[in-house]
């Protein structure tokens, strides 16, 4: 096997999404033209312009993408369904940019849509009631990897909490998100809230969304040429795993494999794009629960193994802090429908860069970092910077 | 008459005296266990598995307990349910229902194999499934 091939001359030219929430009335194809066609504005692209698509989206049936794909006229270019469970936009996206890399064409689009709220009670093995593994609620095993922590580190739930009330209260400056608090949320009013499972609680996990967002990736040059005088965001790695055989690993049952399948695909990236982490500016995870944001902040890279209850108490992770993780909210806010989730942290990183990111701007952020994993498991990294000029 | 919820993952002893098992391999290349079975090693990728019954004994590494019904049962009654992950002697963790209150675990403690009837079928089968259940001190 050969070592990753760097990215040299990809860029986001452009994003766009909707907000996150529960939109009973509203179908994925209504929610996938209005993301597709901001985006599209944003990168002052037509569709006619876009060379290939790559629409995720995890629970709307056999189709449901490429007939998507028509709100936007039909111009007869190769599109692709992505499924990768939680992962799924941050895959799509990666799927765009290498697109672009290969030369396979100049533009792509990258589009993710779903409906939670609509596709709750369906989905695959884990949650059908007649298989072995489908009696566990997928909340249970962030709960079990919450209770090993806690009893390795001495983790405290108001950790957790503390995290969640820093997602939420991200959320409240981010017209994008679910969950918009009128009020500073404490992390008390997290550990007060409704028992899911030990010790987790419903504000420390994310909502059923439903939604839409999209990216347009093309060259460095052409994004200069687009939108002359804006920063260009350029993607210097994006990186997809399964997971690694490890002692240990239970094959039935639990969401999201070893641990290690973060910090592997974090390095992976990081070698791709040639930086580390102490170059990253701001970061995005996959904060389905707060503890596993937590645990994310050592395999990512941002602390040694065993101060990320550290990292906590100091506050290093809101905005304002040394490295601010999910500015947008995170899962727990901006909300989790699933196939667009990976591209809303684009979303979110490409404004953060571009520094339109208004109330929520992380001052002079050049470089984001987007992770995911997703059920069966995979892990996804990405990694973009603002050009130097 | 009772019924696994599915096949190929334990046994369940006619003979109340017996003990239930996982039902695992053993990979013959490179000595690792797995559970539930394979027919490719996940480690070495060799094919030369054999089959070996598991457990009923192992350790717990984790646990939780939701605060929901647990899926597949009948018992409105039932308020939540313990979680685990459950080391075998063998080497492979298994992720399992316990049997016990909110307050009846602590990692590191012995716990033991059990069946558990979720509901009757149609043809008025019980349909069971494993769970690990703290081990009698």
């Amino acid at each position: 096997m050969t070592g990753p091939r760097r990215l040299e001359d990809v860029a986001v030219l452009g994003v766009g999404m909707t907000r996150f929430g529960v939109f009973p009335e509203r179908s994925n194809a209504d929610l996938a033209r209005e993301a597709g066609l901001a985006a599209l504005a944003d990168a002052n692209v037509s569709f006619r312009d876009v060379g290939e698509a790559f629409v995720g989206y995890i629970f709307g049936g056999a189709m449901t993408g490429i007939r998507a794909m028509k709100e936007f006229g039909l111009t007869g270019l190769p599109a692709t369904h992505v499924e990768n469970a939680s992962a799924t936009g941050l895959v799509a996206f990666r799927d765009a940019v290498w697109a672009v890399a290969s030369g396979r064409c100049e533009i792509a689009m990258a589009l993710g849509f779903d409906r939670m709220s609509a596709a709750r009670s369906e989905g695959g093995r884990g949650q059908g009631r007649d298989s072995i593994d489908g009696v566990i609620l997928p909340a249970a095993y962030f709960a079990l990897w919450a209770m090993r922590r806690m009893h390795e580190r001495g983790t405290r739930p108001e950790h957790f909490a503390r995290i969640a009330a820093k997602n939420w209260n991200h959320g409240a400056l981010n017209p994008q998100s679910d969950r918009q608090p009128d009020h500073r949320v404490t992390p008390e009013e997290v550990l007060a809230s409704r028992k899911i499972a030990e010790p987790l609680t419903a504000m420390m996990g994310c909502p059923v969304d439903d939604g839409a967002a999209c990216a347009i990736v093309g060259s460095r040059a052409l994004a200069r040429r687009l939108r002359p005088g804006r920063p260009v965001v350029s993607v210097l790695a994006s990186v997809l795993q399964t997971e690694t055989w490890t002692p240990g690993h239970t094959f039935l049952g639990p969401v999201v494999g070893p641990a290690s399948m973060s910090r592997d695909t974090a390095r992976a990236a990081y070698e791709q794009a040639g930086l580390g982490p102490a170059d990253v500016s701001v970061a995005y995870c996959h904060d389905a629960f707060a503890n596993e944001e937590l645990e994310y902040y050592e395999l990512l890279g941002f602390c040694a193994e065993g101060d990320a209850e550290k990292l906590v108490e100091e506050g290093a992770t809101e905005l304002g802090g040394r490295i601010p993780f999910n500015s947008d909210g995170g899962l727990i806010a901006r909300g989790h429908p699933g196939g667009p989730t990976g591209l809303a942290q684009i979303h979110e990183a490409a404004l953060q860069l571009r520094g339109e990111a208004g109330p929520r701007q992380v001052p002079g952020a050049r470089t984001a970092l987007a992770h995911l994993v997703g059920g069966g498991s995979v892990c996804t990294v990405s990694l973009l910077a603002r050009d130097v000029a | 008459m009772k019924v696994p919820i599915e096949t190929g993952y334990f046994t369940i002893p006619e003979d109340p005296a017996e003990k239930p098992r996982l039902l695992g391999t053993r990979c013959r290349s490179c000595g690792e266990h797995f559970f539930p079975r394979r027919v490719v090693c996940a480690r070495c990728l060799d094919q030369e598995m054999e089959a070996v019954p598991l457990g009923p004994h192992g350790t717990l590494h984790t646990w939780t307990y939701v605060h929901f019904p647990l899926f597949g049962t009948k018992r409105a009654d039932h308020g939540g349910y313990a979680v685990g992950q459950i080391d075998l002697p063998e080497g492979p963790r298994v992720q399992s229902v316990l049997s016990g209150g909110p307050d009846a675990f602590r990692i590191g403690m012995p716990m033991e194999l059990e069946l558990e009837t979720l509901r009757e079928n149609r043809e008025g089968q019980e349909v069971v499934i494993f769970r690990f259940r703290p081990e009698a001190a």
